[in-house]
């Protein structure tokens, strides 16, 4: 199977030669993922990290509700994972599905393990992946906290280019944490502010 | 003379959805590229099919479009448009809407609600048609193009007629401005009538069967909801139909622009791609109601 996105990873942030790719690839597992199935269920320990070649998966938590809470989307070149059901072995408290029919390879702590003795590099980069996760999740929870929805969108598309055009607004709105009639008004102030129709530039 | 041969006959693929309200068949890109079809880079088709009465218009919502301009051409049943840049309005048989993406528009179109709540069939073009580089981020436009403006060219003894959408045919301009050299036709042919049309060599033309048969050049027999598309070896071909048909004749000058194409949008550089989505994210192609 071709995997172009994941190659271009695991030597671009990986740190891997085009030859220790031709190596490790024989243990690269992949998945396709049909629309609306899961590959992690509240309750599941989770395993695997998961690297999307292709596709767009979610991350959510369900609230007293049952309403989804969007914690992150993953777009090709994306990795998610309950981390925390990882590293403790415990029951996972979220759920991932596809929200697109998706290809993901199946990262588990064996793979690394191979990918690390390959080339002792790749651990240091992982640990630097991790602390740069580290580093978006407290600016997602500052910016939960204490910013204008309008700059929550702004970068939230600037993270996610295509996003707008591959999920409802719904979605988008869960993983800002405002209404979608919020969302709608931002979207249409900063078309009100951006938008010229006229313009011959 | 040379004739202009046929390098292929398409026939309609498995159809697809377009949101809930087209189901349509690919003929361009289809088994072939942008690139070869240039100008033309995107075509859809409903077959005719029936849509069941409903109190929600079927359709798609909300959506961008930027570098090109839209083209739906109804042959049956009626459909409402709407874009974030005031354009809008209904089509129904034989009318045409010419939407200029251009710099950027959001719309959706429906069913339109009337038409919808006793249903009925439908049949329907939507063509992309590029537009050239200079042109691409010029401001919106929307061209309603009712069927009783459009020109018709009446075929010697009673043969049938020919509707000009866009281009010119013998002497007469048709009804929509383009940017490019493109002409767009209508031919309506009665059983057995026989017609020849003739285009510039290195123009891309190709046909499509939208009812009834045809034969192409004497030898090719072209069967309802096919599509042909003709090589650049010569200027003219002729047309013999089998029954009374429709034929809708595209034939425009290749841009010969490089092509960068994502989804909604068509430009020509990667970097036009990208700000593309940065601007639709920001606002910059307006707003509109879903």
């Amino acid at each position: 199977m071709m995997l172009p996105n994941f190659k271009k990873h695991l030597i671009e942030k990986g740190g891997l030669s085009e030859e220790e790719f031709t190596q490790i690839e024989p243990f690269i597992t992949t998945k396709n993922v049909d629309k609306g199935e899961f590959i992690l269920k509240q309750g599941d320990v989770c395993s695997h990290f998961f690297f999307v070649e292709q596709g767009l998966l979610r991350f959510y938590a369900l609230n007293e509700d049952g309403k989804e809470n969007i914690l992150q989307f993953a777009t090709e070149n994306w990795i998610v994972s309950d981390r925390g059901s990882v590293y403790f072995k415990a029951p996972s408290t979220y759920y991932i599905d596809a929200f697109e029919a998706t290809t993901v390879v199946m990262i588990d702590e064996t793979f690394i393990d191979q990918v690390s003795e390959l080339n002792p590099n790749f651990r240091k980069q992982n640990e630097r992946l991790l602390q740069n996760h580290i580093r978006q999740l407290y600016k997602r929870i500052s910016q939960l906290l204490g910013v204008s929805a309008k700059t929550r969108y702004l970068d939230f598309v600037a993270m996610y280019p295509d996003i707008m055009l591959r999920v409802p607004q719904w979605m988008i709105a869960s993983y800002l944490g405002i209404t979608p009639e919020s969302l709608s008004r931002v979207r249409k102030a900063l078309a009100e502010e951006n938008f010229n129709p006229y313009k011959t530039s | 003379m040379k004739t202009r041969r046929i390098e292929k006959v398409t026939q309609p693929g498995t159809p697809h959805f377009v949101g809930d309200g087209f189901r349509v068949h690919n003929f361009i890109p289809g088994t072939s590229t942008m690139k070869r079809m240039d100008p033309f880079i995107m075509l859809d088709y409903n077959s005719k099919y029936h849509f069941p009465a409903t109190d929600r218009p079927k359709g798609v919502g909300v959506h961008p479009h930027r570098g090109f301009e839209t083209v739906t051409i109804a042959y049956k049943g009626r459909v409402e448009h709407g874009d974030s840049a005031g354009g809008g309005g209904i089509i129904g048989e034989g009318d045409v809407q010419w939407m200029t993406a251009a710099s950027g528009v959001l719309h959706k179109e429906f069913h339109e609600t009337e038409w919808s709540k006793t249903g009925g069939e439908f049949q329907m073009v939507q063509l992309w048609v590029n537009l050239p580089a200079k042109d691409k981020m010029s401001p919106p436009k929307y061209q309603a193009i009712a069927n009783a403006d459009i020109t018709k060219v009446a075929l010697p003894n009673g043969d049938g007629e020919v509707e000009v959408i866009a281009g010119s045919y013998k002497d007469t301009k048709g009804a929509a401005s383009t940017f490019s050299p493109i002409n767009m036709y209508n031919v309506k042919l009665k059983k057995d009538a026989k017609t020849e049309l003739t285009f510039p060599k290195h123009y891309t033309t190709a046909l499509l069967m939208v009812e009834g048969d045809a034969t192409i050049n004497g030898e090719t027999s072209v069967p309802q909801d096919h599509f042909a598309m003709f090589s650049n070896d010569a200027e003219t071909f002729t047309v013999e139909a089998l029954n009374d048909t429709v034929i809708l004749v595209l034939s425009g000058e290749p841009l010969n622009e490089p092509i960068a194409a994502h989804g909604p949008f068509v430009m020509n550089t990667q970097e036009e791609l990208i700000e593309a989505f940065q601007d639709f994210n920001t606002g910059k192609f307006g707003y509109l109601e879903d």
